[in-house]
């Protein structure tokens, strides 16, 4: 997937992560994002790349059915015969883009292991089918997300791939860039994101504590957005947060109290 | 029996705490008619009224919420958490250079006064008015509820005039943080009270920490010390609190002076009647980091001759009780639990539930989404029973503590690796080229040439041209059935080992239960945790700790606790409600593990052809369940701690499908080592694709 935008997208450091990437960038070294859901992990690589490359970003979420063909290329059969069809990552790897694999840990084993020759100084991709060793454009680079929190523990990354990335780890902003964050994207007024900002801090002890997942700043964002277009706050909070964190009872009363004492009714 | 209003509120009010505060908290009620100084909070447990006092208009929950609020804001805010060497903002500093030492900060700083208990509850007071006023600013959904609480409280305050003088100040001082805006006191006290208001409102300064609250505190005792606590007042009027206006950093406040003993101060002591929505000042804010005794003791402890004073307070043995218990001498969750049920009489059949009933011994029809009724196999007569069994499924009362768990984990919990080792060897690993697929990573070279050939001949091709490489199924789906019978509630024989733990079968099955779930979380199977039992046919339970696509969560582990027996064993309906539910499940492998401590056994099973042919009958219909299940491809296993296990199990399955342990307590060990046995049973029983 790639697409060209026009605009930056809006995107608000929390700390030296914008220098991180442009140092690796610079040298080439591919990058491994770390952080729980909705915390702008993949907004933040769509904003280097805006401004780093001059390709469109091409990003590839990968789930647990994803072959290797899937981001390689396949053979396809027409009436002429076979022709081959370059999958994502070559495409990338052939353009110079910056090739994002969003929640890579999701992806079958075998599909992690064909990035290591991408990921060293050999900074190639052998194509099995093709018979061929693709060299990467001098601009191609690498990033790959995962989120350690929620997946099993038997998923996760080889050492052997995890050790040929520069990682970078990220949390929920705090308090006063959320609100900020929050206010720009669902374009509500200050008091309406620090109420949710606040909200969001508050919840995250239940996360801390296992309880549910998040809330995530984009979470936080569609209640926002939903406040922006009338929707009463707690009735926002209640389709777009309550209902979205957890599925037991007690838990989601539990949050309905907290969002009942930051909002009125 | 905990009372209703409390209830319904507990775990989410406990979460509720937990999310303002980031602390976890046991919610422990106290009786209407209890007095609340004897019912401080402790480091992790709030106590409450069983019934909330909420004024009109406002719902029991909503009052509890604003105690709970005003709860957890104390440690959001840092009430506990004091720094004598931190600045703050608000006032000149009184506080002498601190100094490192092992002694809590709290407990320190209320060393600096003569009198500490006045010192402890005029710094409780004034951290209430700061915690108040943040919480109103903090929470303005809560504001308007929290403002009624408040005035609710604020309308059962004593009256100034009926008290002597150091009383009727601090007592203005509470009305004050309770939001009044005025009392009616005798004139002689206007300059006291210019000097308390003051110092106390700032602290309704956003910027106001609990340092800012110390020093308010060594301003208002100066005060406080300073008048008699004894005689009365003649001529009282109204002195608005707006009116009066002193210089919080005058040079007369001062700490440590050498105070004067004043007439009454023998004999009484400034007690304020506390505030029913706020914690009392127990312990805590004398820096103990213990239990929940009252404040009194709580001085009484800071004090050298600590026994002989303690015997004297604790009548009833609680605070030695509570500080056992936060030793963790005493196991508090033994408490909770019930003895075990009364047993079953003869004809116990629970609830009368006519309306279940055809006719006395006809078919039984379910009513609601959590009801379903089963057939059963009469073996006598050699023919199903249609609608035969009612079972009802419900969730077990969520116990409070997760403590039962985490002492299973350490206790047991070196036997993990070991599990998870064994359960990860038996994942079968490979794969299956499958050829003529729809879609896949290559081309089928024999599939694309007859595609090739029905293309030039005209005819249209398959599009079943691809070779894929598919990995062989190996998710797992298993349900635990444990048997909570009433006989899992007798005390086994003393272990020779541990010859004064008491252990019943149905700890030794949560424990197991517990040390399970962690290995089967790690492996990443699919499980669902049931407990069954029985009271005759037309009331079989079953209690869902944790159903088959749910997550594990905080709350299944208190369901887990919340277990209790009762009754009977009717296997046979749980395993066909059970095999019924596994088998809408998508995994390829289907386990159904069932955990007893004896034969299958109801009231009313059998018991119509005659006492002989009561076993018979029961081993018959639920040799039949478990042969309905494998036809549905469940793979049944069963293990029992019933030494004598063996006698009747062997005549209801296969050698490999079950195992009797012929000592209970090695159930926590054995349990996950069993489903590794049963996992790898009934995979090798699976037919691999072809």
């Amino acid at each position: 997937m790639s697409s060209t935008l026009v605009e930056a997208p809006f995107y608000l450091p929390t700390g030296d992560e914008v220098e991180l990437f442009r140092a690796a960038y610079e040298q080439r070294i591919p990058v491994l994002l770390k952080g729980p859901t909705g915390c702008g992990k993949t907004r933040f690589v769509e904003h280097m790349a805006w401004h780093l490359s001059s390709e469109p970003l091409v990003t590839v979420t990968c789930h647990d059915d994803m072959t290797s063909s899937d981001m390689v290329g396949r053979y396809l059969l027409s009436t002429d015969g076979t022709t081959w069809l370059d999958g994502p990552l070559t495409a990338a790897v052939r353009s110079g883009a910056i090739c994002y694999l969003d929640e890579v840990v999701e992806a079958r084993k075998d599909t992690t292991v064909i990035l290591h020759a991408l990921t060293d100084h050999r900074r190639v991709l052998p194509i099995e089918r093709l018979g061929a060793t693709v060299p990467a454009h001098p601009d191609f680079l690498l990033v790959v997300s995962y989120n350690p929190g929620y997946q099993a523990t038997v998923k996760d990354l080889k050492p052997s791939t995890r050790q040929r990335f520069l990682a970078i780890e990220f949390g929920y902003p705090d308090i006063e860039r959320e609100t900020e964050i929050i206010a720009h994207e669902a374009e509500v007024d200050a008091s309406v994101a620090s109420s949710l900002a606040f909200l969001g801090d508050r919840l995250r002890n239940l996360d801390e504590a296992d309880i549910i997942e998040g809330p995530s700043t984009r979470l936080l964002i569609y209640v926002g957005a939903l406040i922006r277009k009338n929707v009463p706050p707690l009735r926002a909070c209640d389709v777009a947060l309550v209902q979205a964190v957890s599925d037991d009872r007690d838990v989601q009363e539990a949050v309905r109290q907290v969002a009942r004492a930051v909002f009125a009714e | 029996m905990r009372p209703p209003d409390f209830e319904a509120a507990q775990l989410a009010l406990t979460l509720y705490f937990r999310a303002l505060s980031g602390r976890t908290c046991e919610i422990e009620p106290y009786a209407d008619d209890a007095d609340h100084w004897q019912h401080p909070d402790t480091v992790t447990t709030v106590r409450l009224p069983a019934h909330a006092p909420a004024p009109p208009g406002l719902s029991a929950a909503d009052w509890y919420q604003v105690s709970m609020t005003h709860r957890a804001l104390h440690h959001a805010l840092g009430t506990f958490a004091l720094d004598l060497g931190r600045p703050e903002p608000l006032f000149a500093r009184l506080r002498p250079p601190d100094s490192p030492s092992d002694v809590p900060a709290l407990e320190r700083f209320v060393r600096l006064f003569g009198r500490t208990a006045l010192a402890i509850e005029v710094f409780a007071v004034l951290e209430d008015l700061r915690v108040d006023a943040a919480a109103q600013r903090l929470f303005p959904g809560l504001a308007g509820r929290y403002a009624q609480v408040r005035a609710a409280a604020l309308d059962e305050r004593p009256d100034l005039a009926t008290v002597p003088p150091r009383s009727a100040v601090a007592e203005a001082l509470v009305q004050l943080s309770l939001g009044a805006s005025s009392v009616t006191a005798p004139d002689a006290l206007r300059q006291p009270l210019a000097l308390v208001v003051s110092v106390a409102r700032r602290l309704a300064d956003p910027a106001a920490t609990v340092e800012s609250s110390a020093e308010a505190a060594i301003r208002v005792y100066d005060v406080l010390a300073g008048l008699p606590n004894v005689g009365g007042h003649r001529a009282v009027r109204p002195i608005r609190f707006a009116d009066l206006d002193a210089d919080v950093n005058d040079p007369r406040f001062g700490l440590a002076r050498s105070e004067l003993r004043l007439e009454g101060d023998e004999k009484f002591d400034v007690r304020l009647v506390p505030v029913r929505y706020r914690d009392v000042p127990g312990p805590r804010y004398a820096g103990q980091q213990t239990s929940g005794m009252p404040l009194q003791e709580a001085i009484l402890r800071m004090t050298p001759d600590l026994d002989a004073q303690e015997a004297d307070a604790d009548e009833d043995g609680f605070a030695a009780k509570s500080l056992a218990a936060e030793r963790g001498d005493v196991d508090v969750t033994a408490t909770e639990r019930p003895e075990g049920p009364p047993e079953p009489l003869p004809h116990d059949h629970g609830p009368d539930l006519d309306d279940h009933h055809d006719g006395v011994h006809g078919h039984l029809h379910a009513h609601g989404r959590d009801e379903f009724v089963y057939p059963e196999w009469d073996g006598v007569a050699g023919r199903y029973l249609p609608d035969w069994c009612l079972l009802r499924v419900r969730r077990p009362r969520p116990v409070r503590s997760e403590r039962t768990h985490r002492r299973t984990l350490a206790q047991h919990g070196h036997l993990l690796p070991g599990m998870i080792a064994a359960l990860e060897r038996v994942r079968p690993a490979g794969r299956d080229l499958m050829l003529r697929m729809p879609y896949g990573d290559d081309l089928d070279l024999d599939a694309c040439v007859d595609a090739m050939i029905d293309l030039r001949t005209g005819i249209q091709p398959s599009d079943r041209v691809h070779a894929s490489m598919q990995e062989r199924r190996r998710d797992v789906a298993v349900a635990f059935a444990i048997d909570f019978s009433s006989s899992t509630a007798e005390r086994l024989p003393p272990d020779p080992r541990h010859p004064r733990e008491v252990q019943r079968i149905l700890d030794l099955q949560r424990d197991a239960v517990s040390l399970l779930v962690e290995a089967l979380e790690r492996i990443g199977d699919t499980y669902g945790i049931y407990g069954f039992s029985g009271g005759g046919r037309d009331d079989v339970r079953l209690s869902v700790v944790k159903d088959l696509d749910e997550r594990r969560s905080p709350a299944m582990m208190h369901r887990l606790e919340g277990l209790t027996p009762d009754h009977t064993t009717r296997m046979a309906p749980a395993i066909r409600h059970l095999a019924a539910r596994l088998q809408r499940s998508e995994a390829a492998t289907k386990i159904l593990l069932v955990v007893s401590d004896g034969r299958p056994y109801d009231f009313d099973y059998g018991q119509q052809y005659g006492e002989a042919a009561i076993m018979d009958y029961a081993l018959a219909d639920t040799a039949r369940a478990l042969d309905e299940a494998r036809r549905h491809d469940v793979r049944p296993y069963l293990i029992t701690v019933d030494p004598a296990g063996g006698d009747y199990l062997s005549r209801m399955c296969d050698p490999r499908e079950y195992h009797v342990i012929s000592d209970a307590r090695d159930l926590p060990e054995s349990l996950a080592q069993l489903y590794v046995v049963a996992r790898a049973e009934s995979r090798a029983r699976v037919p691999s694709p072809a």
